[in-house]
């Protein structure tokens, strides 16, 4: 009656073997961190309390939102604007991006060392967030729509040439090698052996570029680089409270829509 | 056009020896066939034909015009007479037969405009012409995708000869074909070869096709030519020299019983 000899393990059914202490050590020095990262901000959950009677006014405002501001032409104009800086740098991005990309592969690179230097660079322009774009751009530019697209070409190239670059990594390089041995040049090559096979994806990277674009034109606008976040901005500092919900919500309406624009189009290129 | 090798050695940077003391003489219009197992230097010896492989001893000449050491101009120029097909075909399946053909055209047409496949009426008459060769123009405008492995390889034909090709080669170009489709996509070149007078040497690794196709067959083993005759001098016991082992079932395309006589 060997079958009944152990019940928590049945024969020849290997134990479950125990946690490694290498995971057990990992998770004490992630709780270890947060701890003291906690403490290092004195973060609590005080204010919480305290501060939400104490801005029971603004609430008051926020929950009571002024529609009939969304008519004002500003409120239009300023909307607007975030669309075509959005619009604008989602285009000169992705086209740079594209260029880039190109470089960034080891397919398509002319040689090692511009691949190099193109992943170098690449990844600075990553390690900067937009936000960071924005100040800059505005410190040189002056306040303005301009800086805004500025910063997000920045932005964009960094997420989408990365993106792209990688997709052409792993592309079938026997259609690059028939142009080659065709007696095809580079730019043919990038053109009609890679473009082809990487189209797809990189028109699915652009609309999600847009998507961010979006978003990340909002909080570029807080830092004076134009659109609806600038206006926002604007209102907060005249504490005009309902207006400002006012728009939050048209904005939340506005950027779900063009989400799901973009996401179906997305859907349709893959 | 005549191909020229004079003790040509092939090191790749790995230090794998894909050709050593390669010397052969193809005289223009001529169907080589080349034999050998897998790994023989096969498709070394076709790509130093148009450089896709650098040479790294002896010399090669394609019409006396020296591949070793070519600049990068050169090497398309020269390249741009020699076409080539693929065992995998190669074909940009996303896009049309018409664009794959017309990539045979490029190193005719300007940058600029090819880049924007602005193709001149000539060239695209040519793409169409070579569709007709082997069939399938009625293909034209299809997404290459769609097309069945054979009538993918008569594509890739097609866009080897939009080029205009004076030599044609062909690295294992049935190698991923059904046997009916085998044969007749060799029918194709051999027909080609002989309408055209385009110098052909193709990698095959049945030995009846060789024998029924190649005017001159090769035989390579450890990047070393080990045979160089006909098809009627390439008996059972010359591919057995050339394999180095006895023949077997895998060695012809034809399953029929008797095949290896
Ligand atoms: N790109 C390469 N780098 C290093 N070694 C290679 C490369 N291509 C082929 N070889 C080696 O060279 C030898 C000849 O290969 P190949 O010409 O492809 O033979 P075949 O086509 O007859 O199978 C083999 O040993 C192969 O491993
Ligand atoms: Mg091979």
């Amino acid at each position: 009656m060997s079958l009944v000899a152990d019940v928590s393990t049945p024969a020849g059914r290997p134990r479950k073997p125990p946690p490694s202490p290498a995971l057990l050590i990992g998770l004490a020095v992630v709780l270890a961190i947060t701890l003291w990262a906690g403490l290092s901000i004195e973060f609590t959950l005080a204010p919480l309390f305290t501060d939400l009677t104490r801005g029971k006014v603004i609430i008051d405002q926020f929950l009571r939102p002024e529609w009939d501001f969304l008519l004002r032409p500003a409120v239009a104009a300023a909307f607007l604007e975030t669309l075509y800086i959005a619009i604008l740098a989602s285009l000169g991005g992705c086209i740079l991006a594209l260029l880039l990309a190109m470089l960034a592969s080891k397919v398509s690179a002319p040689n090692t060392l511009v691949y190099r230097i193109t992943r170098g660079v690449l990844s600075l322009v990553r390690s900067l967030p937009d936000v960071a774009y924005g100040l800059l751009f505005v410190a040189v530019l002056g306040t303005g729509a301009l800086p805004g697209v500025l910063a997000l070409i920045m932005f964009n190239i960094g997420v989408a040439a990365k993106l792209t670059g990688e997709t052409i990594d792993s592309i079938d390089p026997g259609p690059v090698e028939a142009v080659e041995a065709a007696g095809g040049n580079r730019l043919q090559r990038a053109r009609w052996a890679i473009f082809p096979q990487v189209a797809p994806n990189y028109l699915s990277y652009c609309f999600y570029v847009f998507e961010l674009n979006i978003r990340a034109s909002l909080v570029l606008g807080i830092v004076g680089a134009g659109g609806i976040g600038t206006l926002l901005y604007t209102l907060l500092a005249r504490f005009e409270y309902s207006q400002v919900s006012a728009i939050v919500v048209l904005l939340f309406v506005v950027v779900f829509i063009l989400d799901q624009l973009s996401r179906a189009l997305r859907r349709r290129l893959s | 056009m005549v191909i020229e090798f004079d003790g040509v050695g092939v090191t790749y940077p790995n230090g794998v020896r894909g050709l050593d003391g390669v010397s052969l003489t193809i005289p223009d219009g001529q169907f080589v066939v080349v034999v050998g197992l897998s790994g023989a230097g096969k498709s070394t010896l076709v790509r130093t034909i148009n450089g896709l492989v650098p040479v790294t001893a002896g010399r090669l000449t394609v019409n006396g015009h020296a591949l070793n050491g070519a600049r990068r101009r050169e090497l398309r120029a020269l390249r741009a007479r020699i076409g080539m097909i693929f065992q995998s075909f190669n074909l940009v399946t996303r896009t049309s037969v018409m664009n794959n053909v017309l990539m045979g055209r490029l190193h005719a047409t300007g940058t600029p405009r090819s880049l924007l496949g602005w193709y001149s009426a000539a060239d695209k008459e040519t793409a169409f012409d070579a569709l007709e060769r082997v069939g399938i123009v009625e293909k034209a405008w299809q997404r290459a995708s769609t097309l069945s492995g054979g009538q993918q390889q008569r594509v890739a034909i097609a866009r080897a000869l939009a080029q205009k090709p004076e030599i044609m080669l062909a690295d294992e170009p049935v190698a991923s074909l059904d046997p009916p489709t085998a044969s007749a996509v060799m029918s194709d070149l051999q027909r080609i070869n002989r309408e055209l007078g385009i110098t052909t040497v193709v990698n095959l690794h049945f030995l009846d096709l060789a024998r029924r196709f190649g005017d001159r067959i090769i035989g390579m083993r450890a990047g070393k030519v080990v045979f160089d005759g006909t098809g009627e001098e390439a008996d059972d016991s010359v591919f057995e020299d050339i394999y180095g082992r006895s023949l077997t079932a895998e060695d012809v395309i034809a399953k029929e019983p008797g095949a290896l006589a």
